[in-house]
């Protein structure tokens, strides 16, 4: 893996952080998955071994979550962004921020290609900070997505890579909870007519 | 024959959550709930015994049983069969929101067993990875039912815990992934992260990467274990959460998550030394300081006692970070204490959040002249929890905070003691708001539910009494031993 294409993935998270309208959030994850699927197959093809699996984990995350995440849009449609979200030039300001000091502050860990510790750190960074910026619910489910597309470019750029077991059980996990999400995300539509998570404030002590 | 019994045992709940998915009558599935859950914590209490009774871990291949494991999965027993017990008569009101309600008791039911199935599998994983993955299913199961009434309050209890513990398991994950690549042996090996693995491999980790993979992994799962200062979902999810479903996350999710935590800091022991412990010092602490003003504080029951669960996960940090005999001893007296005193708690409020609705989302005040049962019950919870003699939390955290002591850490202890003794305070106080009133009581016959609630709270007061008595023995006993070098 190159550190250009390392570039484009944490480039295309710090996208989805200024990203206007959900579904170009959405195509930016899976875009991001679909760069990490083709290094991974490329990767099994290279080794002669895990390619069924790099399939597998391509479709999942660069068809199946975001094919997901699209349905929720479709069934909550709204006319514009949140109100309350933070404008673009600050969150991408935070994103940077953030994105630089956790890629500076990550020590060597042994990952097999230059830069790929910064990048993972980056981009698990990345995922928190649209969680917390972000204010529609499709998007903070993409912020998990970001998060964990950096560790699997730890696991891809790991010696060895991850088992086998682990990469398909991580998957059946982040289904589960993206289909969670997903409900849950409707249901706050349903209630308040908007995914607009900052006006779930009612718990206050 | 252990494996056998521990497969069953994870498999009895699964089974059930198929079961209670089927659209049965309510009466014929409150049945079967019964019975599962019968099954379920008898399976789980005979592999408990072979835990605790084990000379130091077995290792089955995928699973392990240890002394504290075995403590621990007695715990889910005792708190999951409760639960489920006490479900009939949470879901006997109206309990449908977020599911359609006809089918909302089976969609409880179903999410209820895979969550209980996936923690006795936490507490059995032989595997950090393993461990990480049954953790993060627990979420998705328990995020349902967190959200389970509907109410616009409980759908944002549910995603802030789905949002926070997920995420905070991703900075796990990738300490998890980080310590795999320091490791070094077994590239592509599953077993590579076993617990023994782990530990006999982590002297050679480099000093950086095992720091950076114990500080990332136990804050990722401090997300989960509801410390402080990642600790704002926990309020609210325990809040909003049904009842039985609250004394659930309360008093099975949280301890054993913790158990989890407590592996990684042995396995980790030779390369980290003590830093781990001082991380479950510092997050005890905080713990016990964000939780302390709260308790003060005129709360609704419920969130009075999910601030309760706060202070004492920081209880129980301490104590496992003092790393000595005493404490240890202490740890597990007041998990079981916990458990059985916050329960009741929990259960204490479905009748009185049936009879008053109000009292969800305001302070409790005069039960006795509304519910003399209910207050008793919460008498019972409250006292024990703000660890009155003679509750059995009286006497684990005077063990826990005498190891800490015996340990040289008499600053922590000092500070502990102190905010210990501030959240008695606050939580005597809140017990005497709740409950006491110069009211007269108003006249009416017991009802069938308020009879249980009787027998329960008696049930749990001469629990309570056991286990005090208990933890004047078990320290210095070689139960303690076996703890100690038995976390996995």
């Amino acid at each position: 893996m190159s550190a250009g294409v390392l570039w484009i993935l944490v480039g295309l998270g710090l996208a989805v952080v200024v990203a206007r309208r959900r579904t170009v959030g959405i195509a930016l994850v899976a875009l991001q998955a679909g760069v990490l699927g083709v290094a991974a197959i490329a990767d099994a093809l290279e080794h002669a071994h895990g390619l069924l699996v790099a399939v597998a984990v391509l479709a999942a995350r660069g068809v199946l979550l975001p094919g997901l995440l699209l349905a929720v849009v479709r069934a909550t449609r709204e006319p514009r962004p949140p109100a309350s979200e933070p404008f673009m030039l600050p969150r991408l300001v935070l994103a940077l921020a953030a994105t630089v000091a956790a890629a500076a502050l990550i020590p060597d860990v042994g990952l097999t290609v230059a830069g790929a510790a910064e990048a993972t750190a980056a981009l698990v960074v990345l995922g928190i900070v649209i969680a917390a910026v972000r204010r529609a619910v499709v998007f903070q489910a993409l912020g998990f997505l970001v998060a964990e597309n950096g560790i699997y470019l730890a696991g891809l750029t790991v010696a060895g890579g991850i088992p086998t077991a682990i990469e398909l059980a991580l998957l059946f996990d982040l289904l589960a909870v993206l289909a969670v999400a997903a409900a849950l995300g409707a249901r706050i539509h349903e209630h308040f007519g908007t995914s607009d998570t900052s006006l779930l404030r009612g718990l206050r002590d | 024959m252990t494996e056998p019994l521990v497969l069953a045992m994870l498999a009895a709940p699964l089974a059930a959550a198929v079961v209670l998915a089927l659209p049965l009558a309510a009466d014929r599935a409150d049945r079967a709930n019964a019975l599962a859950a019968a099954l379920v914590a008898a399976l789980t209490a005979a592999v408990a015994v072979r835990g605790i009774g084990a000379d130091g871990a077995v290792h089955g291949g995928w699973y392990v049983l240890d002394p504290a494991g075995g403590a621990f999965l007695a715990v889910i027993a005792v708190v999951g069969l409760l639960s489920a017990l006490a479900s009939p008569a949470y879901l006997a009101g109206d309990a449908a929101g977020f599911f359609a309600r006809r089918h909302a008791r089976r969609s409880y039911y179903a999410a209820f067993y895979v969550f209980w199935a996936a923690l006795l599998a936490v507490a059995t994983a032989d595997n950090l990875a393993v461990a990480w993955l049954l953790v993060e299913a627990t979420t998705a199961a328990s995020a349902l039912l967190v959200a389970f009434s509907g109410q616009p309050s409980a759908l944002e209890a549910g995603w802030k815990y789905l949002v926070l513990t997920t995420l905070g398991l991703a900075v796990a994950l990738l300490g998890i992934v980080v310590l795999y690549a320091g490791l070094g042996a077994g590239h592509g090996s599953l077993a590579t992260l076993d617990w023994q693995r782990i530990h006999a491999l982590s002297g050679s980790v480099d000093g950086d990467t095992a720091l950076l993979a114990l500080v990332l992994i136990l804050a990722g799962l401090a997300a989960k274990v509801g410390w402080a200062p990642v600790h704002n979902w926990l309020p609210d999810a325990h809040s909003e959460a049904p009842p039985p479903v609250s004394a659930l996350l309360s008093a099975a999710l949280l301890p054993t998550v913790m158990l989890v935590a407590w592996r990684v800091e042995v396995a980790l022991h030779p390369a980290a030394g003590g830093t781990a412990s001082a991380l479950f010092l510092a997050f005890g602490l905080a713990s016990l300081a964000v939780a302390v003003p709260f308790l003060w504080r005129a709360l609704p029951l419920k969130r009075l006692l999910a601030y309760s669960s706060l202070e004492h996960m920081g209880v129980l940090a301490l104590g496992i970070g003092f790393v000595h005999p005493l404490a240890t001893a202490g740890v597990v007296v007041h998990l079981a204490g916990h458990a059985l005193a916050k329960s009741l708690g929990f259960y204490a409020t479905i009748p009185l959040l049936r009879d008053d609705p109000g009292l969800a989302s305001r302070p409790a005040r005069g039960l006795s002249a509304r519910s003399a049962p209910g207050a008793a019950a919460l008498t019972v919870s409250l006292l024990s929890l703000s660890g009155l003699p003679p509750s059995p939390l009286f006497f684990s955290e005077l063990l826990i905070l005498l190891g800490g002591i015996a340990a040289g850490q008499v600053v922590v202890v000092a500070l502990a003691a102190v905010l210990l003794a501030l959240g008695f305070v606050g939580l005597a106080h809140a017990l005497i708001e709740s409950v006491v009133t110069d009211r007269p009581r108003l006249p009416r016959a017991a009802r069938r539910r308020e009879r249980r609630l009787v027998a329960l709270t008696a049930v749990t007061g001469v629990l309570l009494l056991a286990l005090s008595a208990a933890s004047l023995v078990i320290a210095g006993s070689d139960t303690v031993e076996r703890l100690m070098g038995g976390v996995a």
